[in-house]
């Protein structure tokens, strides 16, 4: 075995490269979703002695009318309310760079005070529901409406998932407690609204404090594979379990000898 | 030589009952020929071990039954819950046996490893043609074994009666439905009537931890009993013969290899159960047939037919009356032909290549480009139907809806094993034609040399 | 190379520090120090097992040549072979092959019984698996309620909300068949055939919640477009057109439920789905 070390080594290189491969795309399949586009407007930061109507005329009246009337751009503000309001500019979905631009989440446009500001506006515009005010939750009865409501679009494990034209339902481990509830009122883009008939306040805050335990405090166990399931644990298993037997009884074995010369 | 142990008194008193002492010298010296690739099923063979032992350890704790009870244990989300014994059992062991979880998912990965190794094992021995006569038995109990090591990584994952896997046993349901003319008496006889039922978590506990692993026990036994009659194949080499078997002794070489790898599986499992998260299934909640999660899908060895499901198109037919429903093609007939076509293999491939000599020295693949084709065109098919398992990350990742993705993968599940079984053909048939080592050696002239036209002419330009 | 009066070191080593290694799993448990530090550990100790045996294997390989075993190739010599045959069939009483045929039909017959029992594991010896599947418990009048039984008002839901909904009575473990699931569409929406406009109220419609492909739950559901999504294979069903399956594998549309309401408001149903529940199979 004149070879052995340059095998050997040859072998440890491999491995090596493979699992760099498995990590990289393990973690380029996970890494879209939910940090969209920041939108265009996201330069235009406020002095913060603007008041939410100004930012409101400057930024949102052209598509949502300069009294959240609504355009045939965009829909009216009368009956969104505070709480709407709040969820679209916390999350960064708002406000968008062009009536046909992707609603997605990212980081939010605005500073919080220029948001409270608009938030403030918006809620003037109508009668529409104000803030949520969050209490304590009890995360087991929260566990059991979320698998109920939430879980076929945003995966039990609170991963995320697709819908029906690929806009992802997001991952909700980086969510805020408030944008939860909130979310669960608007029913913003593709999910639906869950009315306080359907889930009254005390259920919403029981789902919030639920949600707030997922994600990495569910990392037991080991690296949680973004609790994805089985395609990552798959994937895993195929692409660093396997192969690193493979080098290990690739050294532990010897090579096939040299064809002698009479053999076929 | 230094000897490896002293003689103990107690072997002497052992052979003066029994009389092993000739038999087991000419064991001792039984000869293996060690090349790496012959490994791969020993692999397979460590990871049974493996499940079984932590299979006992967990079984210990499970409560295999669909009957409630209230959860109070660490997990605190689920405190006061009333859930089904079985799950409540498996998030126990997850939360509240210390080095519950480690076995668990050990046990979990050593499943992938197990199903994994026997496929590569499986195709090193379909590629070098070691199914061919006398071992036609002996592939047909291997094929048996990898159907029943699938079969019994459904039912284990299926036992926690969690959401995730009770949504596999729903299409596992659906699919003995669709078989036609018994398809819902089978379904009713399997799940003690509608699904869910309140029997399937009993059966299958029975059917996960008694009875396949002892049929397995006895097929591996079988396996390894005919290995040992017809000895080992080997490559050819010097001092190589159809008549002769050439490599280590048992004992001390061989033994201390095999010995050395049984660790290093434990070793792999240990660490993955230990550093990775597999199957929690604390996060996806206890069975409520009215509910689902998603992406709910089945691990990679169940994952394409999972593929083939969504591929298929929404087809129904009636034939007298009766209806063959949608989810059979895709969930029962295409098993079935992949199966099929793997039991038969060995006297296809006799029809086929004309080959029905004896054979104990195996040929590298590049010998058979017939089975390089097939191989290559097989793999990719399932490749390509584990990708449409996993649409929902190429969603993610691509941005593109999932009826787009689906049908681009509907032609691709075509196109690309007819695509990966001629270029097989054609990369056997080049390094068949020259004496080149590595396929990566390989260079224009041999390529060439490798394709049909070129062949004729250069077999004509040599007479 | 060692000398042959002492032990290779690099055997040794690795064989110690494996069994430092399980003690630091013993030490683990006992300190609970969590799964990573269990699985770490013990998969370390294999590892150096692992290592010291593989070099040990190693240090012998280099010493040892390749070894030689004749193979015994090919059938057995016919004399013998005939011999075998003989011994098998050899049968001092006469018309032995009648003997052997009455025994096999015996043993065949004892098989061919014992499998009735089999039959026991059909849940009773009446019902016909094609009858139950193709009805559910619902019944003209029923009580549409939640998994938690609160009866649901069609005013529950918000414009494009879903709840799923089960009747009023039954554990809704034990019939899954019943499971429904309804959904306020915008007004003006909705596009049922003629004979089934009165079976939605105030625009909250009622479909079967499992899917007609292989009966996972359809619990995706996309405010936008309208549509239902199964996670399993990916069916899609416009909820507007009678939850027709627009794309994927599911070959039909999921059945709708007639709805009515009760005299305190509450919805009720009015009669079973429009056709059964869940995946096709062959009397469907």
């Amino acid at each position: 075995m004149t070879d052995a070390p340059r095998t050997r080594a040859r072998l440890l290189c491999a491995a090596a490269v493979l699992l760099a491969a498995a990590a990289l795309a393990l973690a380029a399949a996970r890494g879209t979703g939910t940090v969209g586009a920041p939108s265009a407007q996201a330069a235009t930061a406020s002095t913060g002695s603007e008041t939410g109507q100004q930012v409101f005329l400057r930024d949102c009246a052209w598509c949502h009318g300069t009294n959240g009337a609504g355009t045939s751009r965009a829909p009216s503000l009368t009956g969104a309310g505070e709480e709407a309001a709040d969820f679209y500019l916390r999350t960064g979905r708002m406000p968008l760079s062009s009536p046909d631009a992707d609603v997605r989440s990212g980081p939010p446009a605005y500073d919080d005070a220029t948001i409270s500001a608009l938030v403030r506006f918006v809620g003037s515009l109508g009668n529409g529901p104000s803030l949520p005010i969050l209490a304590a939750g009890d995360p087991v009865q929260g566990r059991k409406l979320f698998l109920e409501n939430c879980a076929a679009c945003h995966s039990a494990s609170g991963t995320g998932t697709i819908v029906t034209k690929g806009e992802p339902a997001p991952e909700l481990w980086h969510t805020g407690k408030r944008q939860v509830a909130e979310a669960v009122r608007v029913g913003p883009g593709p999910m639906p609204p869950f009315a306080e008939k359907q889930l009254d306040q005390q259920e919403v805050n029981d789902i919030v404090s639920y949600v707030h335990d997922l994600g990495a405090p569910q990392d037991k166990g080991g690296a949680g594979l973004d609790q994805y399931g089985p395609i990552l644990e798959g994937l895993v298993a195929l692409l660093v379990l396997l192969p690193c037997l493979l080098i290990v009884i690739r050294l532990l074995g010897k090579r096939a000898p040299a064809p002698e010369e009479d053999e076929q | 030589m230094v000897t490896l142990l002293p003689r103990p008194k107690p072997m002497r008193k052992l052979d003066e009952r029994l009389g092993f002492a000739a038999t087991g010298r000419s064991l001792l010296a039984k000869v293996f020929p060690d090349h790496w690739s012959f490994m791969m099923g020993e692999v397979a063979l460590y990871s049974f071990v493996f499940l079984v032992l932590s299979g006992i350890y967990l079984s210990l704790f499970f409560e295999p039954s669909t009957g409630t009870v209230i959860y109070e244990g660490h997990y605190r989300p689920m405190q006061g819950q009333e859930v089904s014994a079985a799950y409540a059992s498996a998030v126990r062991l997850s939360w509240d046996v210390r080095g519950g979880l480690l076995v668990r998912q050990a046990h979990h990965w050593a499943a992938h490893l197990f199903i994994a190794s026997i496929v590569v094992h499986l195709c090193r021995i379909f590629l070098t043609g070691a199914f061919r006569r006398p071992r036609e038995l002996n592939w047909t109990i291997g094929v048996t074994m990898l159907l029943l090591a699938i079969f019994n990584a459904f039912a284990g994952y299926s036992l926690p009666d969690d959401l995730l896997s009770g949504t596999g046993l729903r299409i596992f349901n659906a699919i003995a439905l669709s078989i036609p003319l018994v398809g819902s008496w089978l379904a009713f006889l399997v799940f003690d009537g509608e699904f869910p039922g309140l029997e399937i978590i009993q059966r299958l506990y029975i059917l996960h931890v008694l009875i396949v692993p002892a049929i397995l026990a006895v097929l591996i036994s079988a396996h390894l009993a005919l290995l040992i009659r017809q000895k080992h194949t080997h490559f050819p080499g010097p001092g190589r013969r159809h008549s002769n078997v050439v490599g280590s002794r048992l004992w001390p070489a061989y033994a201390l290899r095999s010995l050395s790898l049984l660790a290093a599986v434990f070793a792999a499992v240990l660490l993955a159960g230990g550093l990775l998260q597999i199957n929690p299934v604390w996060v996806w909640g206890d069975f409520d047939p009215a509910t689902i999660t998603a992406p709910s899908v089945a691990d990679w060895y169940i994952l394409w037919i999972e593929g083939a499901l969504r591929l298929f198109p929404p087809l129904e037919f009636h034939v007298f009356g009766l209806e063959v429903a949608n989810q059979f093609w895709a969930g029962a007939v295409l098993p079935l032909l992949i199966f099929g076509g793997l039991y038969l293999w060995p006297w296809l491939d006799r029809r086929w290549s004309g080959d029905r000599e004896t054979h104990h020295l195996t040929g590298r693949p590049r010998e058979s480009p017939l089975r390089v084709a097939f191989a290559s065109a097989t793999l990719m098919f399932m490749a390509v139907l584990l990708v449409a398992g996993s649409e929902e990350l190429l969603v993610q990742w691509t941005g593109w809806p999932v009826s787009a993705i689906r049908d681009v993968l509907r032609v691709l599940v075509f196109v690309l094993p007819v695509l990966a079984g001629l270029v097989g053909w054609w990369l056997a048939e080049s390094l068949r034609r020259s004496d080149v080592g590595h396929t990566v050696e390989l260079g224009r002239k041999e390529l060439l040399a490798g394709l049909p036209r070129r062949r004729h002419a250069a077999e004509e330009g040599a007479e | 190379m060692s000398r042959p009066d002492r032990a290779p070191r690099s055997v040794v080593v690795p064989f110690l520090l494996s069994a430092l290694a399980a003690a630091g799993f013993a030490v683990s448990y006992v300190l609970d120090l969590g799964n990573a530090a269990l699985g770490g550990c013990l998969g370390g100790a294999f590892v150096l097992l692992a290592l010291g045996l593989a070099r040990w294997a190693t240090l012998i390989d280099a010493q040892e040549p390749d070894y030689v075993e004749e193979r015994a190739v090919g059938p057995t010599p016919t004399p013998q072979y005939d011999a075998f045959r003989q011994a098998l069939t050899e049968q001092p009483v006469p018309r032995s092959r009648v003997l052997w045929g009455a025994l096999g039909t015996a043993v065949a017959a004892i098989g061919g019984a014992t499998l009735f029992p089999l039959r026991s594991m059909l849940p009773s010896m009446g019902t016909d698996p094609d009858d139950v599947l193709s009805v559910t418990p619902w019944r003209s009048g029923t009580r549409l309620v939640t998994e938690e039984g609160v009866p649901v008002r069609a005013d529950d839901l918000e414009v494009g909300g879903m709840v799923t909904a089960f009747p009023e009575g039954l554990d809704p473990r034990h019939h899954v068949d019943t499971t429904t699931v309804l959904i306020r569409v915008p007004s003006g929406e909705l596009r049922l055939p003629a004979d089934r406009t009165d079976w939605v109220v105030d625009d909250v419609v009622a479909y079967s919640k499992l899917c007609t492909h292989a009966g996972c739950p359809v619990g995706l559901y996309t405010d936008t477009t309208r549509q239902l999504m199964c996670p399993c294979h990916h069916s899609i069903f416009d909820v507007t057109d009678g939850a027709q399956p627009v794309a994927g594998p599911a070959p039909h549309p999921l059945p709708q439920l007639p709805l009515g309401t009760d005299d305190e408001g509450y919805l009720v149903a009015r009669g079973d789905f429009s056709a059964p529940v869940g995946p096709g199979w062959g009397n469907h």
